[in-house]
């Protein structure tokens, strides 16, 4: 049965293997999440922009 | 003829003030039967339960929602985002009120409160865990303290001292962040010790992780949280720039706490699937987990995301607050739920009725000082004499 470990190197060759595809899945998955958040963010004077200088010391 | 002043008072027994009082009082009475006759005639506590509520709740959960300090601080003072500037009293005197009733309310959970400064005087245990949590949380009340103080300094009018201790603020912060993220993370990384007694869904090698990267989740939504109550009863002591800055602040918080929260739903299956436990979340404890992730994990990433797409505050508003319960279920799990899972239930904890009041008591007295703070010192106002640091 596929589902059978036996060993310790059964058990790292699995979940090591189906760690290493969720990082990639994750990381490419990121990018999208990423787009989806910031792309309206072209109001820069409400969300992204900074005080001007000189306003704090 | 003088026109005589007629002072408007606000009426002393609002519903508030009546709630508030009958905690109090019931709360000095229950402090009062435990510390002459123990633990053991006010908890339910035992060798197999020696930490419920009073660590579950507001030790745990109570570091997780202080930690809006160092993040709103650092985002503000390390990372110059200074339009998070008005947002860092509120959070800083969040965080100090937060980290005091831990204090406090260890007093109540150890045995011989009066021992709790052993570690730093009689027997250090430089290798203990704990070692580390009570050091740092000590530290980090410290500089908490020393970072409130310029609102109680301009309050009280003491320009010179109020001038040496704004000078230190970046090292504070430094500092307050070093030490934040060392102890949120030695939380989790205490239950590293009992692999056996945490059920394995909640057990990871990367507890720790999980606790410092849930604690920025948690400091981001206290923020957003307690602004929005802080808008809704203290509108009159905001001034412009609090006002104007307010939707900014939340905006852009829940943009960063929906990408922390995905980045922490990540991790968490990351874990899930080192430890190979994917065959738990089948079982009753497994659908316990799920909700936990599903619905405190996932769907704030969501309307987190939502919120700030869309420029939504009242999405981000209830958001925050759901996240605020979520924190609080997941230091719960990790605490009690999960904890001793293999124990029969006729052994399992749960929490006596005084440690539940001494816990209410606790979040109680936070209110009042809060409230307290808020209406007499300049915390969501800048003070008109002094320049912002």
């Amino acid at each position: 049965m596929g589902d059978t470990m036996n060993t310790l190197h059964d058990f790292m060759l699995r979940t090591e293997g189906l760690t290493y595809i969720l990082i990639v899945a994750a990381l490419c998955g990121f990018v999208f999440f990423w787009r989806f958040l910031s792309e309206r963010d072209d109001d820069r004077d409400y969300l992204g922009a900074d005080r001007p200088e000189g306003h704090h010391h | 003829m003088p026109v005589p002043k007629i002072a408007i008072q606000k009426p002393a027994l609002t519903p508030f003030n009546v709630v508030a009082g009958i905690i109090v009082v019931v709360g000095l009475i229950i402090t009062v039967i435990r510390f002459t006759q123990g633990l053991g005639a006010t908890t339910n506590l035992s060798d197999y339960n020696p930490w419920g509520i009073w660590i579950g709740f507001d030790l745990l959960v109570g570091v997780a929602l202080a930690a809006g300090g160092y993040v709103t601080s650092a985002a503000c003072y390390i990372f110059g985002l200074k339009r998070f500037h008005s947002a860092v009293r509120p959070a800083i005197l969040t965080g100090f009120l937060g980290y005091a009733l831990v204090v406090l309310a260890l007093h109540y959970d150890v045995g011989r409160p009066w021992r709790l400064p052993y570690p730093f005087i009689v027997q250090s245990g430089t290798t203990s865990l704990l070692f580390e949590v009570a050091a740092c949380v000590a530290l980090y009340l410290s500089v908490l303290f020393i970072e409130f103080t310029p609102a109680a300094l301009e309050w009280l009018g003491l320009k010179r001292a109020r001038s040496i201790v704004v000078k230190l603020t970046l090292v504070l912060t430094i500092f307050g962040v070093v030490l934040s993220t060392l102890h949120q993370s030695s939380l989790g990384a205490l239950f590293l010790i009992a692999p056996s007694k945490l059920h394995p869904l909640w057990y990871s090698p990367y507890l720790a992780l999980y606790f410092f990267v849930s604690s920025i989740v948690a400091g981001l939504s206290m923020v957003i949280f307690e602004g929005s109550l802080a808008h809704k009863h203290f509108h009159n002591k905001m001034d412009a720039e609090h006002l104007r800055e307010a939707d900014g602040v939340a905006l852009s918080f829940a943009k960063a706490a929906s990408w922390v929260l995905a980045g922490y739903f990540i991790i968490k299956v990351i874990g899930i699937a080192q430890t190979n436990a994917w065959s738990h979340l089948g079982s009753g404890y497994g659908l316990w987990f799920l909700v936990e992730m599903v619905g405190f994990v996932m769907l704030p990433c969501y309307f987190y995301a939502i919120g700030a797409r869309e420029k939504n505050l009242t999405i981000i508003r209830r958001t925050a607050a759901w996240t605020v319960l979520g924190i609080v279920v997941n230091r719960f799990n990790v605490g009690l739920v999960a904890f001793n899972y293999h124990l029969p239930s006729s052994e399992r904890y749960f929490p006596h009725w005084m440690e539940i009041g001494i816990s209410v008591f606790v979040v109680t007295i936070g209110i009042l000082a809060y409230k307290f703070i808020v209406t007499h010192m300049p915390i969501l106002y800048a003070h008109p004499d002094y320049d912002a640091h």
